[in-house]
């Protein structure tokens, strides 16, 4: 397509022809207030919110709704226009609460934000004309509705009949005392919590998240979510209250167009508690905590015990650099490595947006490693394990065999349990199921000094370098050289 | 004056709603005639006749319909019979007396449009007419003028919101959707139902048909002014002797109208303000009033607009503030709430206006409401919101000293 060139206020810019102005100034990081458009649903133009002078046209006109062209000339801080969207942020807020300091949304609610840039007039309406809605609706699958800070710009129920496909999100009632409502419990097909992101204010929050912490508090990494091989990209956001554990306060969708535009399932969304809870934090033998150089010094006694018949087991869990390090682990021990291919394949996740039936982040990885993956030759292998290393894999093993396990949390059949990072606590590259190489890194810092499990298995072999990355960026590379150019 | 009556001829005719007294009376007569006929050169008829849309907006017909040109098929027809507006009750006045009237000319205009289907969205009041339609629709059917020859027409009601009668709602409404107003497009197109071009006409426009293609394009060119050719139904309501409705040519001198077809203002007393084309048209005082015809450029000219034809006529007893405390009730109620202005300003406009006809006022109450009214103004996705704002103006500007 081609490019035409505009100005707006002092601005020249270039963009594809036919492009909606709104993206346009988004993009270039221009400021224009807006409810109810948002990049991933088609332009409604319902809040009026984000209106602009063209040069030639008599009327302001929505951005969200203007394709761009040749030489057009907009203007959005003159007197006039500036006296527009006052009078419709004016009208906009004429039925809210005006509750800020009780509004789990405070510090990212356009509300507030645009009052601080076109508002600022006097109330013209007594807090007693206000209409009065339901302050407490439970929705359904963790999502509330307050009413009352509705501005009614649709995003959720264009969400739902749009994307999510469930349409159980609508507007009832009429003018003024419109309400959005649930139609049934609402699911949005496992889609639900979405829409808390796209509510541009307070109205719709996650009971989930609710009053959890307030989100100037928290910190954020970009990460991706591992609950199955979509890999979509998330903000991990967590905090460490003075003192208190480093603790995962939400997941939200981080836009990706290639891999899930700006969502994420539920599932997926409220699997970080399990990264809070519950976790593998020191190293345990016969069932009892015990120190790292115990557990090493037993370990190490075992691996170098050429007696014993070895095997090790690895799931499609882990980071490509943490398959990578227990595949040069096992080839320096000369222990048979196997990867799982059957496990966590759960048909029914499986649906027609994101979710698919591999819960695995990584099997691409794993294959791509040449980790070998046969049930069979895996299975006769096992048959004959005396000592099962086992990555995570958590295969049913015969009495016969003893489990050395290395994973973030704890396991009942395991002889001896080392404690690694979870996800959320390191950084790595998974390949998801269409084979596009994503990194993440989470920052999660624990009391417990909790190792990524590249940095373990180093620590075990004395080797350094297995914690630095651009170690692992040559190894991986040289593993499967269809990775150059792609970590 | 003596002129045709296009749509109203077989008002006065005892069951003229049935097929047979219909039939008699002359309808579907040259039906198979005209069917016969290429599409183009009836659209060009209707080019010709100057028809102009009588749902309230008045644009030319012929030139919507050559939107269509061009256009893949299936197309459709949809016939707006939601009339819902305040002061305008002509179309089914048309449904109750000449159904097949309706029936003729959407077979009509089907043939000329190349649509195989033509749906009437009804407005969910109307009860009696649906059914009434409803039956005139049933013998069509049984007769074989309605059917595999020639189109298929389905009748649905709607659930009862003003705003399904603005063309984009209705279809959205149509398609099983909340009645909201589409986005205008940015540059002229048809509409589209189900994704497929479609043209949408008011009852009254779809029935002014059969008259043209039978009489000719000269005939009703004939009938009222050069912009605004032919008939309308006027309707007269409020403080007259006689309302109702009346089919008059285009061009009359609105009093005349008053006094000659609605028998004069009630108990001799002298005229206030009219609304001349239903709700949504700016009030008129009787000076303005005075010199004003009844056509498009007419009303324009008097500073209101011509709309539906539908006349609220007040007398002088009327207090102007209880009037646009009613009206406004209304458009509060009718706002579909989409848009940020038109929803919270049509409600606010409302309070205020109330509380001044309660005589409780805030200090500021004047202004507010003025700027109210320019903040709906041509900020919205529809015409309702400039509607509201134009209904607010016009009674701010003609009576301010009842207001102040
Ligand atoms: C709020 C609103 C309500 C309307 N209601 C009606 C109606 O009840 N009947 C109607 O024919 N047109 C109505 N219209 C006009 C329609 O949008 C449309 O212009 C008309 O049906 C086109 O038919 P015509 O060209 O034959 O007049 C309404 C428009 C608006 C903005
Ligand atoms: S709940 Fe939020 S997203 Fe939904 S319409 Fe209201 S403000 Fe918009
Ligand atoms: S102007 Fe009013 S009626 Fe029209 S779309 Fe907007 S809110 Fe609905
Ligand atoms: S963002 Fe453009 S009208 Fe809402």
């Amino acid at each position: 397509m081609s490019n035409v060139t505009l100005r707006i206020d002092e601005h020249t810019l270039t963009a594809p022809k036919g492009s909606l102005l709104i993206q346009v100034m988004l993009d270039n990081g221009l400021s224009i207030p807006h409810f109810c458009y948002h990049e991933a649903l088609e332009a409604d133009g319902n809040c009026r919110m984000c209106m602009v002078e063209i040069e030639g046209q008599k009327r302001p006109q929505i951005a969200c709704n203007t394709p761009i062209k040749e030489g057009m000339i907009v203007r959005t801080t003159t007197p006039s226009i500036m006296q527009t969207k006052r009078a419709i942020l004016e009208l906009e807020l004429r039925n809210h609460p005006v509750d800020c300091p009780i509004c789990d949304q405070a510090g990212e609610c356009s509300l507030q934000e645009y009052y601080m840039e076109v508002g600022l007039y006097d109330a013209h309406v007594a807090k007693s004309d206000k209409i009065h809605k339901a302050k407490h609706v439970d929705l359904g699958s963790h999502v509330v509705l307050d009413q009352e800070r509705c501005v009614l710009c649709q995003r959720c129920v264009r969400f739902v009949h749009d994307k999510a496909k469930s349409a159980d999100l609508v507007v009832t009632g009429r003018g003024a005392t419109s309400v959005i409502s649930a139609v049934g419990a609402f699911t949005g097909n496992g889609y639900a919590m979405n829409v808390v992101d796209l509510c541009p204010v307070g109205a719709l929050t996650s009971s989930d998240f609710r009053f959890a912490q307030r989100v100037w508090f928290l910190q954020s990494d970009a990460s991706i979510c591992h609950g199955c091989a979509r890999g979509c990209n998330i903000h991990l956001d967590h905090h460490a209250i003075k003192g208190g554990i480093d603790t995962l306060y939400r997941l939200r969708p981080r836009k990706n167009s290639a891999v899930n535009g700006h969502f994420m399932c539920d599932t997926g969304r409220i699997s970080y508690k399990s990264l809070n809870e519950n976790r593998l934090l020191e190293p345990h033998v016969e069932g009892h905590a015990t120190s790292f150089s115990h557990t090493f010094s037993l370990l190490r006694r075992t691996l170098d015990d050429k007696s014993q018949t070895i095997v090790a087991l690895v799931s499609p869990h882990w980071s490509l650099e943490n398959l990578a390090s227990v595949k040069l682990f096992c080839a320096r021990f000369e222990i048979p490595l196997f990867g799982a291919h059957e496990a966590s394949i759960e048909p029914s996740f499986a649906d027609e947006w994101l979710r698919v039936a591999d819960r695995a982040p990584n099997r691409a990885g794993l294959e791509l490693l040449g980790i070998d993956v046969s049930p069979h030759a895996r299975d006769r292998a096992l048959s004959r394990a005396q000592v099962v290393l086992d990555f995570g894999h958590d295969a049913t093993l015969s009495s016969m065999s003893t489990r050395y396990y290395f994973g973030t949390h704890p396991h009942s059949d395991a002889q001896m349990q080392l404690p690694v990072a979870a996800y959320s606590e390191e950084s790595g590259h998974l390949i998801n199921c269409d084979n596009i190489v994503q990194h993440y890194s989470g920052s999660v810092k624990r009391s417990e000094p909790l190792l990524s499990l590249h940095a373990l298995l180093g620590l075990l072999v004395m080797e350094g370098a297995w914690a630095t990355q651009p170690f692992w960026h040559a190894t991986l590379i040289d593993m499967a050289p269809s990775l150059e150019g792609r970590l | 004056m003596s002129h045709d009556l296009v749509v109203s001829a077989r008002f006065g005719i005892a069951n003229s709603h049935t097929l047979i007294v219909a039939q008699a009376h002359g309808a579907y007569t040259q039906l198979s005639t005209l069917l016969a006929q290429p599409p183009q050169s009836l659209v060009q008829t209707v080019i010709d006749s100057g028809l102009r849309g009588k749902g309230g907006g008045g644009a030319p017909t012929g030139a919507k319909w050559q939107l269509l040109e061009g256009q893949a098929k299936p197309r459709y027809l949809v016939v707006n019979a939601d009339e819902s507006e305040p002061g305008t009750f002509k179309d089914r006045h048309i449904i109750e007396h000449d159904p097949h009237l309706l029936i003729e000319g959407i077979l009509l205009s089907c043939h000329a449009l190349e649509a195989k289907a033509a749906y009437i969205y009804m407005r969910g009041e109307y009860r009696f007419w649906h059914d009434r339609l409803q039956s005139a629709l049933d013998e069509a059917y049984g007769a074989g003028i309605l059917g595999a020859h020639s189109c298929d027409i389905t009748l649905h009601r709607g659930a009862g919101a003003y705003i399904c009668g603005e063309k984009s709602a209705l279809l959205e409404s149509l398609e099983g959707y909340r009645g909201q107003p589409r986005l205008k497009p940015h540059r002229p197109e048809p509409e589209w139902l189900w994704g497929r071009a479609t043209i949408v006409n008011n009852v009254e426009t779809i029935a002014s048909i059969p008259y043209i293609l039978y009489k000719g394009a000269q005939a009703y060119r004939a009938m009222g002014t050069k912009e605004s050719a032919g008939t309308l139904l006027f309707g007269l309501s409020g403080h007259v002797n006689r309302p109702g409705v009346y089919e008059l040519p285009f061009g009359m001198p609105l009093l005349e109208v008053i006094e000659t077809y609605g028998g004069g203002i009630r108990d001799g007393r002298a005229l206030k303000a009219v609304i001349p084309g239903g709700a949504s048209t700016p009030v008129l005082t009787a000076e303005q009033a005075k010199n004003a015809t009844l056509s498009y450029e007419g009303m324009k000219l008097a500073g209101s607009a011509l709309g539906t034809g539908g006349m609220i006529i007040m007398d002088e007893s009327t207090s102007m503030v209880d009037a646009l405390d009613n009206l406004l009730a209304f458009y509060r109620h009718e706002s579909c709430g989409q848009c940020t202005p038109c929803r919270e300003g049509t409600h606010w406009a409302s309070s205020i206006v109330h509380d001044i006809a309660r005589r409780q006022p805030r200090s500021d109450a004047l202004p507010t409401l003025k700027n109210i009214a320019r903040t709906i103004n041509g900020q919205t996705i529809c015409v309702f919101g400039p509607a509201v704002a134009d209904v607010i103006n016009g009674f701010l500007r003609n009576f301010p000293q009842e207001f102040a």
